[in-house]
């Protein structure tokens, strides 16, 4: 599968363009984008509402296919993959955090944030110690046992993160994680974020249009009806 | 750990899951108890018919036929040997001869039927022409049933002109006196029907040891005159009525199926539909497609098997105290059925195995089948919760 040397990015797209049907009509939602994404990175998808922000974190998450184009994970060309080998590489490879949390209300936040492990044929008790040092570092200790709707939205976030990065990622795809969030919350979890990424060397990729994570990212690519209007290095961030 | 995970997704639902096993558990029980309860209807029209006059046979004097009158009094014939030795518990005769009352002076075509006052194979509330003597006295002791009385007006104590032919066709008539009003179950035996002591039928048209047919416990063998008829002859409308109500039954039951089937399936796919998110986020963890179809095909499992738990401990105990007081059906016991004011189930235990593997199937499938469905689309739509709709 291995169709070219992609050196040292993780993800290159080329080209890719995805189409929906709405109704009769179609609709694009991503015209034509190029773009590559290295190792470590901790960048933002800004744009309005409706400029494909979600669709190519999607794409380069195995959770779509584009209409047109090609994706490459380290080379690897995601369009040709199976459902079963596009499962396999969102286990593997990446991490999703979206806007509502999506944990699942049954498991506790320990629970949770093993499940990623236990899917990838971890025994729990070989993994305890890693899910409670990563439930630490996002500040849960205290609330390890406790389920989803017993949590405040930040915590529920914190637990979205956790799980996101306990498999040890090489990309986190975060969709509008601060969208429901207060600003205190917000900056908390843009904090925690920047620092696992400095820890973990996962790169991080947002969607956004919260301009507080403009300040965190390293990079900005700003979406316009589904092309990218500009892909430039952020001088502006915090860290 | 896909039975763990299942278990665990089971049991932590709490209210939503238990809810679900309830409304399964309700509908297993309502559709047995349904069915049932039209098993029974059937079995007791049936029992009754056969304890009030069919018996296990007839042997009928050649030619006899019940839909034919004015044919009845060229058909009796004295009560074969055989018959004779039978024990009264095995055995009752019965002579059938036409009649005409004159309740309020007006004229009611009857079937006279008299029957042994020994016999016990029958059971006819007739225990009050027991008191009279085999001689006739002042008035012909009859008594009717209670649908009888109410269409001629009849009622206990009345007394009436009756009115028939003897053996040598002349015509004979007398006062009746109503002896008692009785509740006769089988319509057969009630409607448009006097019954008086066999003797006094006897003596009045004058075939002393004569009868019409005489009813036996069980089949003694083929006698000379007398011809055979089975239970299976002599309720031959009733059963044929009854196949074809087995047709209709399974009309209803396809339709209590369809119905319980509906709930059961819209509980499911409610409870799906309402996870579809949580399925996306564990398509998008990267459980594979087949394994989440698994889980949730093992929760569905759970979900069937805790149903027939809970509809085996809410409904034994309910189907053995409705066994105990049956169910009232008294507004039937007016019309054509021979069923008593209350109906009590039968259980066919071939029929709830059927309706109870349906039962299981569906709820597995209703399971499977949304989980499947959903899982073949993108997992986008299954985060958006917009895979089913």
């Amino acid at each position: 599968m291995k169709l070219r040397d992609m050196d040292n990015n993780l993800i290159v797209l080329n080209q890719v363009s995805k189409e929906f049907r709405v109704g009769e009509e179609n609709f694009t939602a991503l015209n034509d984008v190029s773009l590559e994404i290295e190792g470590g990175a901790f960048m933002s998808f800004v744009g309005p509402s409706g400029s494909g922000k979600t669709t190519l974190l999607n794409l380069i998450g195995g959770l779509d296919v584009p209409t047109t184009g090609n994706i490459y994970f380290k080379g690897s060309n995601l369009s040709s993959m199976s459902r079963h080998q596009m499962a396999s590489y969102r286990r593997e490879n990446i991490g999703f955090i979206f806007q509502t949390y999506n944990l699942l209300p049954v498991y506790s936040v320990y629970e949770n944030v093993l499940f990623p492990l236990l899917m990838n044929g971890f025994k729990e008790k070989d993994v305890r110690g890693r899910v409670m040092d990563i439930v630490a570092k996002v500040g849960l200790s205290d609330q390890s046992k406790k389920r989803p709707s017993q949590l405040s939205g930040g915590q529920c976030q914190r637990v979205a993160i956790a799980r996101a990065l306990v498999k040890d990622p090489l990309i986190i795809l975060a969709d509008e994680p601060t969208a429901n969030l207060d600003s205190e919350n917000s900056l908390q979890i843009l904090e925690l974020m920047l620092d696992l990424n400095r820890q973990y060397k996962a790169a991080v990729v947002f969607s956004t249009h919260d301009e507080k994570v403009y300040k965190y990212v390293r990079r900005v690519v700003k979406l316009e009806d589904g092309k990218i209007f500009s892909d430039k290095n952020n001088l502006n961030k915090v860290s | 750990m896909n039975w763990e995970i299942a278990n665990k997704n089971f049991y932590r639902q709490g209210t939503r899951a238990f809810l679900n096993v309830l409304v399964t558990a309700l509908s297993i029980i309502s559709l047995i108890f349904m069915l049932s309860l039209l098993n029974g209807f059937q079995a007791q029209a049936t029992r009754n018919l056969a304890i009030t006059d069919v018996g296990g046979g007839h042997y009928r004097a050649p030619g006899f036929d019940i839909l034919s009158p004015t044919e009845w009094e060229d058909h009796t014939l004295q009560v074969p040997e055989q018959l004779m030795q039978l024990p009264n518990k095995n055995k009752a005769e019965v002579l059938v001869q036409q009649g005409q009352l004159y309740p309020n002076r007006r004229l009611y075509p009857v079937q006279i039927r008299g029957i042994s006052m020994d016999q016990s194979l029958l059971s006819l509330p007739l225990d009050n022409l027991k008191k009279f003597n085999e001689k006739i006295e002042d008035f012909i002791p009859g008594v009717i049933g209670v649908k009888m009385a109410k269409k001629a007006h009849l009622k206990k104590d009345d007394i009436l002109t009756l009115k028939w032919r003897d053996k040598s066709g002349a015509v004979d008539a007398r006062d009746i006196l109503i002896v008692d009003v009785a509740d006769m179950v089988n319509p057969r035996v009630d409607d448009g029907v006097v019954w008086m002591r066999l003797d006094h039928l006897q003596s009045m048209t004058d075939r002393k040891g004569e009868v019409s047919w005489v009813a036996v416990r069980n089949y003694v063998g083929p006698l000379d005159n007398f011809l055979f008829q089975s239970p299976e002859i002599l309720m031959a409308d009733l059963l044929a009525l009854f196949r074809h109500d087995r047709k209709n039954s399974k009309v209803l039951w396809s339709i209590l199926m369809i119905l319980v089937c509906m709930s059961i399936f819209n509980t499911q796919v409610l409870n799906i539909f309402k996870r579809q998110k949580e399925i996306g986020t564990l398509m998008a963890l990267g459980m594979d497609s087949k394994r989440i179809v698994k889980i949730f095909t093992l929760e569905g499992t759970l979900a069937a098997i805790w149903a027939l738990v809970v509809a085996t401990f809410l409904g034994v105990p309910f189907f053995i105290w409705f066994q105990g007081i049956g169910f009232d059906v008294s507004h039937l016991s007016q019309a054509t059925f021979p069923i008593r004011e209350t109906i009590y189930p039968a259980y066919e235990p071939l029929e709830i195995f059927y309706s109870l593997t349906i039962v299981f199937v569906l709820v597995v499938g209703a399971a499977w089948l949304p989980v499947k469905k959903i899982t073949g689309l993108d997992p986008t739509l299954a985060l958006r919760g917009r895979a089913i709709k």
